[in-house]
């Protein structure tokens, strides 16, 4: 067991002028779960990759359980990595496969058994012992993976993708396995991933990148509620948070984001915690509203201060929820950080963002009870959650500041929400 | 009879071949199989009749008596033919095994990301460069070369000339088998301990066993065939491969032209070859990689 920290750690390959990771400092703890999350060519495997010793470090230091390892070799570190292909040795049995590496350690022949065969009983893999990974379907192959990193009973646990080359319903089976596993072996884990809800839901803390660069760490909660910059508030959370083109408008002592015309109040307390936003008042910034922080009322009762009115364009009734769609009259938020995000998930929804942006019309989703009764075209009052505003520079995209004592109480949040042990499949 | 029946109903499912283009297949293939193999098949019988009815019109009759003496001539008598089959083996086992081991490294410096260098593209095209130069064209500079280093009338030197002609051709199909097998499969061997050598022995070179035998295959027939060469490089007459000694079996060094002998030596040169290739066969089928990994 070990703890892994990386300070100020850069990459730069050989043929490329950019740099793949700039001036990374991480600090994962000993028996942490950290997840390395951001879109696809944002450098987190590549810092995988430094830690594992599989890459070069162009500058800076990457220590393991308090030791320098910039030049020591994958077989030095004591570390365990999965591959996303999982690189099982073809020509090997599964129990050969995981009894490698402890061959290689000379492990004596009656400890290395008694390793694979805990190992395999606790991924069910006792009846595949003899077979070749080829004979193996992609869950079991992954399961194998897992065993050949688990007997060896390294520092570190370093995951590239793991999953994703499982289907959809595997994946989250596994998910929720593979976290309960490294909770129950306590083993430091860095786990690479560009899906946000696996992050979300498998990670103590995590560490958003963007092109190579740290934006956030945290965990799931303080990424969700408390982003601090325009791409973290975009890539953390599904649907994604709504942002909208606003100013803000003093009142009667009370101050008011403008959205699309309308006004919403902008909660007081939010207010005396982050005295920064009354600078901005007067003047353009980014207002940010989870989906989730909206709440279906009825016409002409409106509630808390803050409430929009909408027509609706689509209904997604979901079963759990119901995603409301409608239209804001204003200008769509459309920086560098969106543009990137709707690129890495596919040339449609790239073509969906420069639509709307041409229209000038923001489109935004509300998430209401699925009790809710609405329908197309129907005129509906949405109660927003006031206190869950979020505001950004238009300018640097970074979150309009937080007053002293806000941040305190991020540190309080629970761990690993999501994945308790009651999701998890035997 | 049942797996083939079996198949047949399995590819008519499938609806990619009907009934038709199989036996239109099948009638091809055993044209093609008579077409080849009926001179093999010739020169054995041939080779087991006595020489005053092998020159004589051919006739069912003859076949009756079959005798073992151009065998027993070839060996036993003053030809000695075990001398040069022992030195073909010898210059082409040689060859074989220093061709894959060259080729084997070669391959796999060319073959991993990890031994990537500038200019490693145009340092493998000017390998490959060489297929094209035939080495009867630089026969005499060889010559001069291998009676420079005291390789002249030595197996050692016939070796070394071979496994030259042969490395292109076994760099190209080893790099190739490395390029397959993806660099994840070194990487997980590195993080579990192990070192570029052990990674080499106990991970790559299983995999890439067919290529090596591919390889090796190579080397070995082009050595155990050659005749240009070694009747150039070698004047020792004890030290005569067996192409060239077959040679001076029709040509009369050792008296008349004797046709049993001639072709008792032709089907004893080809025992080899076609052990070789009932037994290593199966590695050009076998693709042991595929499945391994996924993606």
């Amino acid at each position: 067991m070990a703890d892994i920290e990386l300070s100020h750690i850069d990459k730069r390959y050989a043929d490329a002028e950019a740099l793949a990771v700039r001036d990374l400092s991480l600090h994962v703890a000993d028996g942490e779960f950290m997840v390395l999350v951001g879109p696809s060519g944002c450098g987190k495997t590549t810092a995988l990759r430094m830690v594992a010793g599989l890459e070069d470090i162009t500058e800076g230091e990457l220590r393991i359980g308090g030791q320098v390892v910039n030049d020591v070799p994958p077989r030095g570190r004591d570390i365990a990595f999965i591959f996303q292909n999982y690189a099982l040795y073809p020509h090997m049995s599964v129990y050969d496969n995981m009894a490698f590496g402890l061959k290689l350690a000379k492990v004596d022949k009656a400890a290395r058994d008694e390793r694979v065969r805990r190992a395999s009983g606790i991924l069910g893999l006792d009846e595949y012992l003899d077979r070749k990974p080829r004979a193996l379907s992609g869950g079991q192959q992954q399961r194998v993976a897992m065993g050949r990193a688990i007997v060896r009973e390294p520092q570190a646990f370093l995951m590239d993708e793991p999953l994703s080359n499982l289907d959809a319903k595997l994946r989250v089976s596994m998910r929720a396995e593979l976290a309960r596993l490294q909770r129950d072996l306590n083993v430091t884990t860095i786990y690479v991933t560009h899906d946000q809800v696996e992050a979300m839901t498998m990670g103590d803390r995590i560490a958003v990148i963007r092109k190579g660069e740290l934006q956030q760490v945290g965990s799931p909660t303080e990424l969700f509620g408390w982003p601090h910059n325009l791409f973290v508030a975009e890539f953390i959370g599904s649907p994604s948070m709504n942002l909208v083109e606003s100013r803000l408008r003093l009142e009667d002592d009370s101050v008011y984001a403008d959205i699309g015309g309308q006004p919403v109040l902008v909660d007081p307390k939010t207010l005396s915690e982050r005295p920064a936003l009354r600078g901005y008042v007067g003047k353009p910034l980014i207002v940010g509203i989870r989906p989730q922080d909206f709440e279906a009322g009825v016409v002409g009762t409106p509630q808390r201060g803050g409430h929009l009115r909408t027509k609706v364009e689509l209904v997604e009734a979901l079963g759990t929820e119901t995603n409301v769609y409608f239209f804001v009259d204003a200008p769509p938020v459309i920086t560098d950080e969106v543009r990137e995000l709707a690129a890495d998930l596919g040339k449609d929804e790239a073509a969906r963002i420069e639509r709307r942006a041409r229209q000038g019309r923001n489109e935004f989703i509300a998430r209401v009870d699925p009790k809710t009764q609405v329908k197309v075209g129907d005129i509906l009052d949405l109660s927003v959650d006031t206190a869950q505003l979020h505001f950004f520079d238009p300018t640097t995209g970074q979150h309009i500041l937080y007053g002293a004592g806000q941040r305190d109480r991020i540190e309080v949040d629970s761990r690993r929400p999501g994945v308790d042990g009651s999701t998890a499949s035997p | 009879m049942a797996s083939v029946a079996a198949r047949t109903r399995r590819v008519q499912k499938k609806g990619t071949r009907s009934h038709g283009p199989i036996n239109v297949y099948v009638i091809v293939s055993v044209v093609l199989s008579v077409v080849f193999l009926l001179p093999l098949v010739w020169a054995v019988l041939r080779s087991f009749q006595p020489p005053s009815q092998i020159t004589a019109a051919p006739s069912l009759k003859d076949f009756t008596h079959l005798t073992l003496a151009n065998y027993s001539g070839l060996i036993n008598g003053n030809i000695q033919i075990l001398r040069y089959v022992e030195n073909s083996l010898l210059v082409a086992t040689g060859t074989a095994l220093l061709t894959a081991v060259l080729a084997t490294l070669a391959g796999y410096g060319f073959g991993r990301t990890r031994f990537r260098f500038r200019g490693a593209n145009v340092v493998f095209a000017l390998i490959l460069v060489t297929l094209m130069v035939p080495f009867q064209a630089i026969l005499t500079p060889l010559f001069l070369e291998l009676s420079v280093l005291h390789l002249l009338d030595s197996r050692i030197g016939l070796v070394l000339f071979y496994s030259t002609f042969n490395l292109p051709f076994g760099v190209f199909v080893m790099r190739n088998n490395f390029l397959a097998i993806p660099n994840e499969l070194d990487e997980a061997a590195y993080c579990d301990g192990a070192t570029v050598l052990t990674t080499l022995r106990s991970v790559l070179l299983p995999l890439v066993t067919p290529g090596v035998a591919t390889t090796m295959l190579y080397a070995f027939l082009f050595a155990w065939t050659e005749f240009l060469g070694a009747l150039t490089f070698i004047t020792n007459i004890k030290l005569l491969t067996l192409p060239v000694a077959l040679l001076n079996v029709e040509t009369g060094t050792f008296g008349q032209v004797n046709f049993g002998y001639l072709v008792a030596g032709a089907v004893i040169a080809m025992v080899p070859c076609a052990v070789l290739y009932v037994t290593l066969q199966r590695f050009y089928v076998t693709g042991i990689t595929v499945g391994g990994v996924k993606g």
